[in-house]
């Protein structure tokens, strides 16, 4: 049940055809996991918590740098040297004291992730490297978690949404074996658009509202200020998706 | 017979600033084959020592993955390509 504050605070989007109070419960009692504090995650993590979900999970490993202060919001100048998960905790309480925050520092490794993710209704990845996407998106198809995708580099940036069993997932689509880059360029305004579709995923799968982008890869160019879907297809070798649904079989 | 690539940002430095490249081939190996001739500094993005694709770009044709087949998809007249260069930032 939604208290009269909730009714008052989620009233524009509760009047949304198709969303209404069952949807805004259904938000009520969502736990999130989002992997990574920064750019994306920062976007994420503020969208959802206004949106009203329950419980929100965010893991990041860093400390406020100034370096960082373009493009993740969650972080201000007062907060450089702090853990980023208590830079992230302080702004997601005070957008909204309504949310549950956990905020863990944790370095997400093959041996820790499902502990991580464990009671989680769905994984959104933020992470700043392919490495642990790949973990995360292992994890997701071995527990049964839906995961909402999202990258940028400079002005671009890349979406899609992956339901374990059902659609494709990142690993039928992103092949390579690339080592982390430390560093990549990028302009605040991207990890805010992509972090906005994710987010924007998420509120849509919780609800049941609406198409998912699922065998669909989003890539989005903001030079040319052009989106771009590309469908895609399970891959029958998949190392991560084909391997398990045999392995399950 | 012709078909249009589209060239990614990161390689227009390239192509000399052209955004689509129109190439020839039955293949999609043929097309970036004929990319390379008219283009020769983007075959280090595209292609490994070994002369394979490199692992970190993808091939669609009509905005459709040409996975596995990839070098061999066939094409047609009036198809486009796309390069989808994988990005990992956050």
């Amino acid at each position: 049940m939604l208290t009269t504050d909730e009714f008052e605070r989620y009233d524009r989007q509760i009047m949304i055809e198709g969303f209404g109070e069952e949807g805004q419960e259904k938000l009520k009692r969502a736990k999130v996991f989002i992997a990574g504090a920064g750019g994306l995650g920062s976007t994420i993590a503020l969208h959802l918590a206004v949106a009203g979900v329950e419980l929100i999970r965010i893991v990041d490993h860093d400390r406020v740098e100034l370096s960082n202060l373009n493009r993740q919001i969650l972080h201000w100048d007062k907060d450089i040297g702090k853990k980023k998960i208590d830079s992230a905790l302080e702004k997601l309480k005070q957008i909204n004291a309504g949310v549950k925050i956990e905020a863990i520092e944790e370095t997400i490794n093959d041996v820790n992730v499902s502990q991580l993710v464990a009671d989680s209704d769905l994984i959104v990845d933020a992470m700043d490297n392919l490495p642990t996407r790949y973990i995360l998106n292992k994890a997701a198809l071995e527990m049964n978690i839906p995961f909402f995708h999202g990258a940028v580099y400079g002005f671009e940036g890349r979406a899609m949404t992956i339901i374990p069993d059902k659609t494709a997932c990142l690993k039928c689509v992103y092949r390579g074996r690339i080592t982390p880059q430390e560093k990549f360029p990028v302009i605040g305004v991207t990890p805010a658009i992509i972090g906005c579709i994710q987010a924007m995923e998420v509120i849509k799968y919780i609800v049941g509202i609406g198409e998912l982008l699922t065998n669909r890869l989003l890539t989005f160019d903001g030079l040319d200020m052009k989106f771009t879907e590309f469908k895609i297809k399970k891959d029958p070798n998949c190392e991560h998706c084909s391997r398990l649904e045999r392995h399950k079989k | 017979m012709s078909v249009r690539i589209n060239i990614p940002h990161e390689w227009r430095h390239h192509t000399k600033d052209h955004t689509i490249v129109e190439v020839r081939g039955d293949t999609v190996g043929q097309c970036l084959n004929d990319l390379v001739r008219q283009f020769p500094r983007i075959e280090l993005g595209l292609f490994d020592k070994e002369g394979k694709l490199q692992n970190y770009v993808s091939i669609y044709i009509n905005r459709e993955s040409s996975y596995p087949e990839v070098m061999t998809m066939p094409v047609k007249d009036g198809d486009e390509i796309d390069m989808v260069i994988m990005i990992g930032g956050g």
